[in-house]
């Protein structure tokens, strides 16, 4: 067994030092070694998208990336989206149209709307398409998650015009 | 008294279940971490038939971290056949005669259990690891232990498994044919079951027909596939032998039951957890090995066992669903009426007989006229064993795949006939007045077919009116005129919804006045909490947060059946409510008794019971709960303590949804691609309890029929080697290949049950391949395509039917 690699990532604003095998994956690190479970693998080989974090700012597969890969970077997961007692615009918007059922796509499907909606605050209908096109939902069948996004973009225009 | 005011039910309410996981905060089957867990990993089969001839698992035991590695020979003592009189007793199917188990005792050769079995079958059951044969790729043949996941996977690769190959048999037919390879010696046979249905006078409506018509349907594989994977945590004490199994399933009751048979544990020592469900649609509705397995090597190691399925092994190993073939004769008399439809059938059940292995048989057999009259049927139906992975229920089990061949047939008979397709199935549809309607048939587990409640013509004229059929026509004729090539797919569908045999709820309130219901039903994304706290908040008429709803855990709820077949809003709603308002009506009594009144002088308002004509004059719940309890002795005579009732709603009978989806796409004949321009569905799950979530249930429904019609596919080679394990080889639909769908509910009530509540979970799944396929053979027919499969319809193989049939072929 080769030697595991001292790494530091900061996730959802705390630092964590850790101790990691090199093929451990950065989803394993965070689900087994930090307890941040809301990060869901449903394929691990890329595809469905549950998995996705912010790395730096950008939506990664978490299933794709190796914990030593994140060592030095900041990760934000769905479990840092909230605002204290306040649902994330994104994570209301997704109440609001009944974007969810069973919840295990979601946490990938709101970090990559809390993505594209950073980048791109007022994104055209197929901008939208394309970015929920890299998640798989079984359940909802997609049209209320496409209502959320629109909402989410909304409520988050609204927000910055206020700020 | 005055009836609850309407207050939740039939409303857009938000649902109550999503805050917690929207916040990553849910707690799923691999989120569970318990001290001291120790992971399995199973060594599965590469070859789709062979027999092992020899296992050795030394080198894997030798690697550091690894704490077992069993096959069949190590646990062949320690897992009982199931008795098959005790599966009969678990879904209170008391119809099982008595030689017939003695019968299938004697060729049960494993512990998994088939509980939907027909009386002539002749079952085999699966072992939970392969018993010195293999059947299909992806059959556990070895179960490693080790004390970190990875490690486990490690030493899958030192286990050294020796096989001689046989004959594979993949083709259905062929399967079912003379001389075929054989997967199972001793029945002689690959069919195991063969379900009839005959009503009236097939033969002598045949002889008298103006008209007959025969086709062949085949129904292609493809699979429930939810987000989650299964998986199992096991936690056994090996000196009590007591057993917690949490695991990803929709029927944590039935688990229960029959893994105290596997395992000869009373069900009173062991606890089945069903926390959050990633999606079930049928996948979960199976015991499956690994649920046998953990608990058994958690026993053994005086540990805790985890398994994760991963994606690939889900493809292979979870059950698969619809793949049958079906040929049809329908006949047609001068006046254009449907007068007999026959048919023989045959079901692709893979190489086990599962848990509810004969159920889509069974139903397709008992539903395949759907609303149509035919009063004359017949149907032959065999489920056949291949050397593929064992099939099973998948939302709508039967109904997709009667709902396709039904309505491709009344579209290729109105065509011949040169009557509208609109038009003829209008007339040939029972009405309302008709209904009920015994249709002479049985669904295995279910029960008689008899049409409750509906309107199937008006649902029909609705869903033309709201998708503009008649405006279709010229859109379609102008579009044609410039070479593009729209089509219009109808498809109704009568779906048995709602099934009992009963759901169990328990009501009580406490000293604050809150309310906690215990369902037997449990959610796998459904919104369970938010329905049923509904209807038990509008039955005290109280706030929807003062509800709590616990589920899906055997030491909580003492009995349930769980969430499959439309059943849950339903049946297992009707039993919360009926509970409720059994508590209702002790704390009026109760608070007669108190204020010394006449119960006739009260009334519920509010949550509370107050005196008719003085206002103020009244006991809240949380008061009433209070007096009620031990310590507070005053009660009425014969009353026992405590606000706190149990119910179990008995369904009289199957509840029958129904709908009409249509379907418009265009058809790029240049290139093979379809477009769903539109997608409307009118559909009548008698009351709605809340149309957000019903919405929601046929948006998902509709998209999980059109996956299977446009792109998803199990594809298996000549030698049984599956070839679509991953989500690159086996699409999923995404938001950018859906249409919007536009709903509208025809809301007529059930008499079968007490708040009119039929089933909505699974009706998008059974309409969407009939309006998708009846639609693309529209838009194609002026080129002469006519289909007979269900797809999937991917732009080549439109290409390979536009060319076939532009070359006469």
């Amino acid at each position: 067994m080769s030697r595991k690699h001292a790494i530091q990532v900061q996730v959802n604003g705390e630092v964590h030092d850790a101790l990691v095998a090199p093929r451990l994956l950065l989803a394993d690190l965070l689900r087994e070694e930090l307890d941040l479970t809301g990060t869901h693998l449903g394929c691990e080989h890329g595809v469905c998208g549950a998995c996705t974090v912010l790395v730096d700012g950008r939506p990664v597969r978490a299933c794709l990336m190796f914990a030593v890969q994140a060592d030095g970077c900041d990760i934000q997961t769905v479990e840092g989206l909230a605002r204290d007692t306040e649902l994330h615009p994104v994570q209301q918007a997704f109440n609001d149209n009944h974007g969810m059922q069973c919840g295990f796509c979601t946490p990938g499907f709101l970090i990559s709307t809390v993505a594209l909606l950073e980048a791109n605050p007022e994104p055209t209908e197929d901008e939208v398409l394309d970015m929920l096109g890299g998640h798989l939902c079984r359940c909802t069948g997609y049209q209320n998650i496409v209502a959320s996004v629109r909402q989410a973009a909304v409520d988050l225009r609204r927000e910055g015009s206020q700020a | 008294m005055t009836a609850a005011r309407p207050k939740y039910v039939g409303n857009a309410v938000k649902r109550r279940e999503d805050a917690r996981l929207l916040r990553g905060r849910g707690r799923f089957v691999a989120d569970i971490k318990l001290p001291g867990m120790v992971y399995m990993a199973l060594v599965r089969s590469p070859m789709a038939h062979a027999r092992i001839t020899g296992i050795d698992t030394s080198r894997a035991l030798a690697q550091r971290g690894v704490l077992a590695a069993i096959s069949y020979d190590d646990i062949r003592g320690e897992v009982e056949p199931l008795p098959l009189a005790e599966r009969g007793e678990v879904l209170g199917d008391t119809d099982v005669p008595a030689d017939h188990v003695t019968a299938q005792q004697s060729t049960a050769i494993g512990p998994i259990a088939c509980i939907d079995l027909m009386p002539d079958s002749t079952a085999v059951l699966q072992t939970v690891l392969a018993d010195g044969k293999v059947r299909y790729v992806g059959e556990p043949v070895v179960a490693v232990v080790a004390t970190d996941p990875y490690l486990a996977e490690d030493a899958l690769e030192l286990v050294d498994v020796d096989y001689e190959p046989l004959e594979p048999v993949v083709d259905l037919l062929a399967a079912a044919g003379d001389g075929a390879p054989l997967l199972y010696d001793e029945l002689g046979t690959n069919v195991f079951t063969t379900v009839r249905q005959e009503v009236g006078d097939v033969d002598a409506a045949f002889a008298a027909a103006d008209r007959t018509y025969a086709e062949t349907f085949r129904i292609h594989r493809y699979a429930p596939v939810p987000m989650e994977t299964r998986g199992v945590v096991a936690d056994a004490d090996p000196v009590d032998r007591r057993v917690t199994l949490y695991s990803s399933t929709q029927f944590p009751h039935l688990a229960r039951g029959f893994l105290a048979s596997s395992l000869s544990i009373p069900e009173s020592r062991i606890r089945v957890v069903a926390p959050d469900v990633g999606g079930g649609f049928g996948a979960k509705c199976e015991f499956y090995p690994e649920e046998v397995l953990a608990p058994l090597l958690s026993l053994r190691l005086g540990r805790p066992v985890k398994w994760i399925e991963d994606r690939r092994e889900h493809m292979i190993s979870s059950t698969h669903a619809r793949e049958q073939i079906h040929e049809i004769e329908a006949a047609v008399d001068a006046d254009g009426m449907v007068t007999a439809v026959r048919a023989r059938s045959h079901t692709n059940n893979g190489a086990a007989a599962s848990t509810l292995a004969i159920t889509p048989t069974s139903i397709f057999s008992a539903m395949l006229r759907g609303p149509y009259r035919i009063p004359h049927y017949r149907v032959e139906a065999k489920a056949v064993f291949t050397n593929k992975t064992p099939l099973a229920v998948y939302r709508g089990a039967g109904h997709p795949q009667a709902a396709f061949c039904m309505e491709r047939m009344m579209d290729i008979i109105a065509r011949d006939l040169g009557v509208d397709r609109a038009e003829f199935r209008r007339r040939n549809m029972l009405t309302s007045a008709e209904l009920p309607s015994d249709r002479g048939t049985e669904i295995v587990l279910a029960g008689k077919v008899v049409y409750d409640s509906g309107d199937y013509p008006r649902c029909l004229d609705m869903a033309l009116e709201l998708m503009d059929y008649e405006g279709f026509q010229r859109e379609q004729e102008a579009a044609r005129a410039q070479g593009r090539h729209l089509g219009l797919g109808i498809c109704a569908y009568v779906e048995e919804t709602a099934i009992g045999p009963y759901e169990t709820a328990t009501v009580r309130v406490d000293a604050a006045g809150k309310v906690t219901v215990i369902t037997g039903s449990c959610p796998q994304g459904q919104g369970h909490v938010t329905a049923f706290s509904q209807l038990v908040a509008d039955e005290f008429e109280i706030d929807l947060e003062d509800v709590t709803v616990l589920y899906g855990d055997t030491d909580v709820v003492a009995d349930g059946v769980g969430t499959f077949a439309s059943r849950s809003g339903a049946i297992g709603g009707a039993a919360a409510r009926q509970a409720a308002s059994k508590v209702r009506m002790k704390a009026m009594e109760l608070a007669a008794h108190i204020l010394e009144i006449d119960p006739g002088d009260l009334e519920w308002t509010d949550g509370g019971a107050s005196v008719k004509g003085v206002p103020g004059r009244r006991l809240t719940l949380g008061e009433l709960a209070t007096r009620a309890t031990a310590w507070n002795t005053d009660l009425p005579e014969g009353m026992s303590f405590n606000l706190d009732e149990t119910h179990h709603h008995q369904a009289p009978g199957i509840a029958f949804g129904n709908a009409t989806h249509i379907a418009v796409v265009e058809v790029d004949v240049r290139t093979g691609k379809v477009d769903i321009l539109r997608y409307g569905v009118v559909h009548d799950c008698g009351t709605v309890i809340n149309p957000l979530i019903v919405d929601g249930q046929v948006h998902g429904g509709v998209v999980q029929g059109l996956g299977g019609t446009m792109l998803e596919e199990l594809v298996y080679d000549d030698e049984g080697q599956p070839l679509s394990t991953s989500f690159a080889d086996y699409l999923l639909p995404t938001a950018a290949e859906v249409p919007h769908i536009v709903t509208q509910h025809l809301e007529i009530p059930t008499p079968l049950n007490p708040y009119g509540m039929k089933g909505a979970g699974e009706g998008g799944a059974v309409g969407s391949p009939g309006a998708l396929v009846n639609a693309i053979d529209d838009a194609l027919s002026p080129l002469g395509v006519r289909l007979t499969t269900d797809g999937p319809y991917s732009p080549s193989r439109v290409l390979e039917l536009i060319d076939a049939a532009r070359n006469g072929r």
